[in-house]
């Protein structure tokens, strides 16, 4: 048993087989998938129409020749064998809008068949080649596909862009299933989906080299502008690069400036430093000798107050001394007057001797003061000696 | 399965009312009887895209493009339900020792009870194409939201349809408490 190929090439869409040219000794037999199925017409009329199965002894064998033969089996049996999937079938097409402008395309129709049209195919294979191909078909339905639905389509597509939209898109397919259904149902096809595809028309071509000229020219132009831009730029950069090396030249200058101002500044801190170190160590030296002549002032006015106090004691107790002596006089005067007066020998004469030797005693003691103020001292410095003093209070001077 | 077990019986009436011939999925004849109810959901399908195809033509050549427009949705709804139909998967009787899983009895009577479903759903969906059809000849009532529900009952049957693989596969949907 052999297995029989109906289908050689994928553009084969339907074949009619007469079983009779099949004579081989090996029985024959077909696969039908699916999408496949096969009409047997037997003694001219339609028997089974099978699918999915495994059709054995289709034809050929000995037992079917024997059969002939002996003239119990059909006299006439043909298989035919059907695509039953969707498939799509291009039918190029030219025509004019409303316009006037051409256009050309292609017009996609995709067909189906069912299982029980098969055996339209007939209708085909009466006036054509047992072998029914995509160019086949395409050929049979072209010429109604382009008078019943291209050309009423383009015609009410005012322009080029109407052919574009989707509304002539419904319209297309639409119009294919109202006005194909009469041819596709006689060969036994189902429209399940039709939609043009146009190329561009003159004008579109028009419009897309403008779109493209225009696409260029304002590429150029941005590109000139880029450019502009870019010197703009460039001329800026130059110019803020030039101002920057003059501000950092006259920042360097003025650093330069800067830097002998400050030296000559630091020049100068330094010698008011140094100034002023000297005029601090004559200050202190000045201090030193304020200090020491203070101290000096001090020490002698010390030892004046040393003096006058010695002196004032001196004084207090010579004072003291002739009080007590002029004290023990008078006592003793007092005690000889008394004694003269109690031995009646207190006489004129004795007064006045005691009187006059009373005043000699006061005369003395009054010399003895006096005597000391008749000649005042100076120092070398100009400052007043008074007796008893050792050295000057004002120039610590010894004196001799 | 061997025999026909009593609790879907019921079912298998129910789908031998439409498909004559029907006899559930005893052994031998699983694989035919699964093509006979998918050519019939088909057919159904069919039905209801000739039913929105003259609700199409005679909308569409009378200007009235709204209505036109939800035909030629549902056509292509229906269109979509029967290439999902025929190209679903049937499922297999895998050699013993092979390491797959055939089908067990208790899927067959779940799948059983699906098709029965589906069947129901998509004759629904014919009613409703039908309706709508009679509603634009007469025009009585709301045309297009009947073009609509026959929409959506096609879908639904399309995406019930889908549970079939699961069905096959033998997983378990979790039953929705009512």
């Amino acid at each position: 048993m052999t297995d029989f190929r109906w289908r050689d090439s994928p553009d084969t869409i339907a074949r009619l087989v007469n079983a009779e040219n099949i004579q081989t000794l090996s029985t024959q037999q077909v696969m039908l998938k699916p999408n496949e199925a096969c009409a047997m017409i037997i003694d001219g009329r339609i028997g089974d129409i099978l699918t999915e199965t495994l059709l054995k002894s289709m034809a050929g064998g000995f037992s079917r020749w024997i059969g002939d033969k002996m003239g119990v089996t059909a006299n006439d049996r043909r298989l035919l064998f059907a695509m039953t999937g969707p498939m799509d079938y291009w039918i190029p097409f030219e025509g004019q809008i409303a316009d006037g402008e051409k256009a050309k395309g292609y017009a996609n129709l995709r067909l189906r068949m069912n299982l029980e049209d098969v055996p339209k195919l007939l209708n085909y294979f009466a006036n054509n080649a047992p072998t029914l191909t995509r160019e086949g078909l395409i050929t049979i339905i072209a010429d109604e596909v382009n008078a019943r639905v291209i050309t009423p389509c383009l015609a009410s597509c005012a322009s080029a862009a109407d052919l574009r939209e989707g509304a002539f898109l419904e319209r297309f397919e639409m119009t294919a299933e109202s006005e194909m259904r009469n041819l596709l149902s006689n060969l036994g096809f189902t429209l399940l989906k039709a939609f043009p595809i146009t190329n561009p028309t003159d004008m579109e071509l028009v419009q897309k080299h403008r779109a493209t000229v225009q696409a260029k020219t304002a590429g150029t132009e941005v590109n000139v502008e880029s450019q502009l831009a870019h010197y703009a730029q460039t001329e800026a950069l130059t110019l803020a690069r030039i101002e920057l090396e003059t501000n950092v030249a006259r920042a360097h200058a003025r650093g330069q400036v800067t830097i002998e101002l400050e030296s000559e500044l630091k020049e100068v801190r330094a010698k008011e430093a140094h100034w002023e170190a000297e005029r601090g160590h004559e200050r202190g030296k000045m201090e030193l000798r304020v200090d020491e002549a203070d101290a000096k002032s001090k020490r002698a006015m010390d030892m004046f107050a040393e003096v006058q106090e010695r002196k004032s004691n001196r004084i207090a107790n010579q004072q003291d001394f002739q009080n007590q002596r002029m004290e023990q006089q008078n006592d003793l005067q007092t005690k000889m007057m008394e004694m003269a007066a109690n031995n009646g020998a207190l006489t004129p004469e004795v007064m006045q001797e005691f009187l006059r030797q009373q005043t000699a005693q006061k005369a003395v003691d009054g010399t003895a003061s006096e005597s000391a103020n008749i000649s005042p001292k100076f120092c070398s410095c100009g400052t007043g000696l008074s007796p008893g003093w050792k050295a000057c209070p004002s120039c610590g001077t010894p004196i001799a | 399965m061997i025999g026909t077990p009593l609790d879907i019986l019921p079912y298998i009436r129910g789908v031998q009312l439409i498909l004559v011939g029907y006899n559930g999925y005893t052994k031998g004849s699983r694989l035919e009887n699964d093509k006979i109810v998918r050519e019939e959901i088909t057919r159904a399908t069919t039905r209801v895209r000739s039913h929105m195809q003259n609700v199409f033509d005679s909308q569409f050549k009378g200007g009235n493009v709204d209505i036109a427009r939800a035909a030629k949705q549902c056509m292509e709804e229906c269109d979509y339900l029967i290439e999902d139909v025929s190209k679903a998967v049937s499922g297999m009787e895998h050699a013993f020792l092979s390491g797959q899983r055939s089908p067990t009895n208790k899927d067959l009577k779940k799948l059983i009870k699906h098709d029965h479903e589906v069947i129901e759903m998509v004759t629904k969906g014919v009613n409703l194409a039908n309706s709508s059809e009679h509603s634009i000849a007469t025009e009585e009532g709301n045309s297009k939201q009947i073009i609509m529900q026959t929409t959506q009952m096609i879908s639904s049957c399309r995406g019930f349809f889908g549970e079939r693989s699961t069905v096959l596969a033998g997983l378990r949907q979790k039953k929705v408490k009512k």
